[in-house]
């Protein structure tokens, strides 16, 4: 009994930090779901079921939520992708492979809303570095206006994410790639595999738990993006790079409906935890071993 | 064999929560005796006052809010003169960007923990704050007199003075003087006059007007285009009301002018992906002969490029002699007194000494901001071409007449998608869907 007792003084710190900075805010937030809050009355409403109404039919709400997959996808797609190719060229030991690894992996540790900065003057159609390289190569008319056309503006901001975070990825695929018995290439190469059959029958099947971490941390911190996006462009132009997160804000902070943000961020964690159980699901059902 | 007893380290533990509570109690208790304290005090000391001359007037700390970092150095000299005018009178000020000053300070505010004396956006965020009730009365204050009558206007709501704007705006685009005059150019009073007036620009090989399309752009030059095409000056307010719509003639029209400006290549290219900082540097460095701004611009612009001669423009959407308004301003940075505020007195005496028109001088020149206190003296030639505005007929910002912040948004954005490809009648009718599920609400 005394010994339990002690356990719960040791967990006891810890499970009054997750209370008051997770489990209150997260039960207050649902409170204010159902209130008509403006977030500065010390009064308000119980309103019941209608912010939710309101934020599930909202235009701008289905235009984020759209969004935001549009920028999952591109960003899953594209940073999955380009760290595992990454990783297979630098997985190696020759000494060049550590200084490009470290020089892959540094825009991770740059702060967001500095990249979103430096991108931002990247992107820019007067003096911005790509509309240089294409007044170089004399085709200015060509260039195309990278955060300010609707039609591609959330796809350039998914190519900043990935810029800045497949370094990072590319890490965890080395470390699985590292994990992979040598023997076994080597047998396969005996039996007269070739590189591509290799990479496809021996590699790619033993790096999946690596590439299942890599998606589900990725399709995570794409959907949670919004520092990026709130420096870039602020959900614009016409709500082009809205997500859900921009869109709580704005509501929040520019509108003055907390209500209705908490019902759209109650929305979000629902969403987020429904993409979490299914990831560990597919996490299990990938787990190789040998 | 070692054995270890569990006793000293759960009474460590037992002894670390104690004395945790205890802290947490003894400010609880302690914050809470002030609180109980604060009020009996101030009669109290009142009625020693009376008693005794004597007696020095009870030492205060006034927490002065705002967003404006730019202005600390001037704030900081003219708190200065307050503290020795009012010794015993200390007035700790604390800025927030504006971004953060949405979210962090109105929390602080509407928490009672800081912002005695704050400043606040005209619009939906003074709508938000005196809905709270976090204004206190200033009805009755006499400094009310030292302002422009006219220009503090946005600082009312049913009757009562809730804050008094301190900075004043022109919302007019800038135009390089120097490159007008090397072309013969005039500002038109007319559309025709000003499309012809861009056509002359860029055959110069001129940007003719630098437009931040991505950020501050459309916010800002909505203003000018739609001010002579309003069918009454609170057609916004009868937006949001559902008495009026922007599929109504006046709005399309607004933005088929825009639409014509941004097709007649008038604006840089790619003028959506272009943001404040980027549009600024082409009018800095000449260019652009027209940057669509406001006056708050003038001064940075200046400091950029000595060479600068700027003046202010507001184009005219209509034919000549059917103008109502010559040009937009704002009056901003309106300045309040917290309902929370502990020391109400104190912080309305340091409003009045802020309203005295030598003090209001000395923070405009300093910080090259117009300000609306009456009989100042303007030093710049920035500050003086603002100046130049005060004759004339100008409008409130009609943006700050929309109080909802997604229909201001719904309505900047009806700009950016007519930028953006989309046809006048698309995009305002996209705009209206936004506001009719507001007007739903």
């Amino acid at each position: 009994m005394r010994k339990r007792l002690t356990l719960w003084v040791f967990v006891l710190p810890g499970l009054l930090l997750y209370a008051v900075l997770f489990v209150y805010p997260a039960l207050a937030g649902l409170f204010y779901s159902f209130t008509d809050w403006d977030g500065l009355s010390p009064s308000f409403q119980i309103t019941g079921w209608k912010n939710y109404d309101t934020v599930l039919h909202s235009l701008v709400f289905q235009k984020a939520l759209w969004n935001n997959l549009k920028f999952m996808a591109a960003v899953v797609f594209g940073q999955t992708l380009l760290s595992l190719v990454l990783a297979l060229l630098l997985s190696g030991n020759r000494r060049i492979y550590v200084p490009l690894r470290a020089l892959f992996f540094f825009p991770a540790i740059l702060s967001t809303v500095s990249v979103g900065l430096i991108w931002s003057f990247v992107y820019d159609p007067g003096i911005g570095l790509l509309q240089g390289l294409f007044n170089l190569l004399g085709a200015e008319g060509l260039a195309p206006s990278w955060v300010g056309d609707r039609r591609i503006a959330i796809y350039s901001i998914a190519a900043v994410q990935v810029w800045a975070h497949t370094g990072q990825m590319m890490i965890v695929f080395i470390a699985g790639l590292q994990g992979i018995p040598a023997e076994l290439k080597d047998a396969a190469a005996i039996d007269g595999g070739g590189r591509w059959r290799i990479f496809r029958s021996v590699t790619w099947p033993l790096l999946a738990p690596s590439a299942t971490i890599v998606i589900a941390y990725t399709t995570i911190q794409s959907f949670k993006a919004f520092d990026l996006i709130f420096t870039m462009t602020d959900g614009g132009p016409n709500n082009a790079t809205e997500i859900i997160t921009t869109y709580i804000y704005h509501l929040a902070f520019s509108s003055y409906s907390f209500g209705e943000a908490s019902a759209g961020s109650a929305l979000f964690l629902v969403l987020l935890a429904a993409l979490t159980w299914l990831q560990f699901k597919a996490l299990r059902a990938d787990r190789i071993s040998y | 064999m070692r054995t270890y007893s569990y006793r000293p380290a759960l009474r460590a533990a037992a002894l670390a929560v104690l004395l945790l509570t205890a802290a947490c109690s003894n400010n609880a208790a302690s914050s809470a005796q002030n609180k109980e304290s604060a009020a009996p005090s101030a009669p109290v000391a009142a009625e020693s006052t009376q008693s005794t001359e004597n007696v020095k007037p009870e030492e205060v700390t006034l927490s002065f809010l705002h967003w404006r970092g730019e202005d600390v150095p001037a704030f900081t000299d003219i708190i200065g003169k307050f503290q020795t005018e009012y010794p015993h009178i200390k007035v700790e000020m604390q800025t927030l960007p504006s971004d953060q000053y949405q979210t962090a300070a109105l929390a602080k505010i509407a928490g009672g923990d800081a912002g005695d004396v704050f400043a606040s956006f005209p619009g939906a965020q003074f709508e938000a704050v005196a809905k709270a009730g976090l204004y206190t009365d200033l009805s009755a204050e006499p400094y009310a007199a030292n302002f422009n009558e006219a220009l503090i206007e946005a600082g009312v709501k049913e009757g009562k003075r809730l804050a008094i704007p301190y900075q004043l705006v022109y919302n007019d685009p800038i135009y390089n003087v120097k490159l007008f005059d090397k072309l013969g150019l005039t500002p038109p009073d007319d559309w025709e006059g000003f499309l012809a007036l861009c056509a002359k620009l860029k055959e110069n090989g001129l940007i003719p007007i630098a437009f931040a399309g991505a950020d501050i752009g459309p916010g800002q030059f909505m203003n000018t285009m739609v001010m002579n095409n309003l069918p009454s000056d609170d057609a916004f307010t009868k937006v949001e009301s559902g008495e009026a719509k922007l599929t109504d003639e006046w709005w399309v029209k607004t933005l088929s002018q825009i639409k014509e400006l941004n097709d007649k290549g008038y604006f840089q290219p790619n003028a959506l992906g272009t943001k404040d900082a980027a549009a600024g540097a082409l009018f800095i460095q000449e260019k652009a002969a027209i940057l669509a701004s406001g006056s708050y611009q003038l001064a940075q612009n200046k400091a950029q490029n000595p060479e600068l001669e700027q003046k202010l423009l507001a184009p005219i959407t209509v034919e000549a002699g059917q103008a109502k308004y010559e040009g937009i301003h704002t009056s901003t940075f309106l300045l309040g007194i917290s309902t929370k505020s502990k020391h109400p007195e104190e912080a309305k005496t340091f409003l009045e000494f802020l309203s005295r028109p030598e003090i209001a001088g000395q923070y405009a020149n300093a910080t090259g901001q117009n300000v609306t206190v009456k009989g100042v003296e303007y030093t710049t030639p920035e500050l003086q071409t603002a100046t130049e505005w005060a004759g004339k007929k100008t409008l409130f910002q009609p943006r700050f007449t929309i109080t909802n912040g997604e229909n201001q948004k719904a309505v900047t954005n009806s700009i950016q998608a007519v930028l953006g490809g989309a046809s006048p009648e698309e995009a305002a009718k996209e705009a209206q869907a936004v506001v009719d599920q507001q007007i739903a609400k």
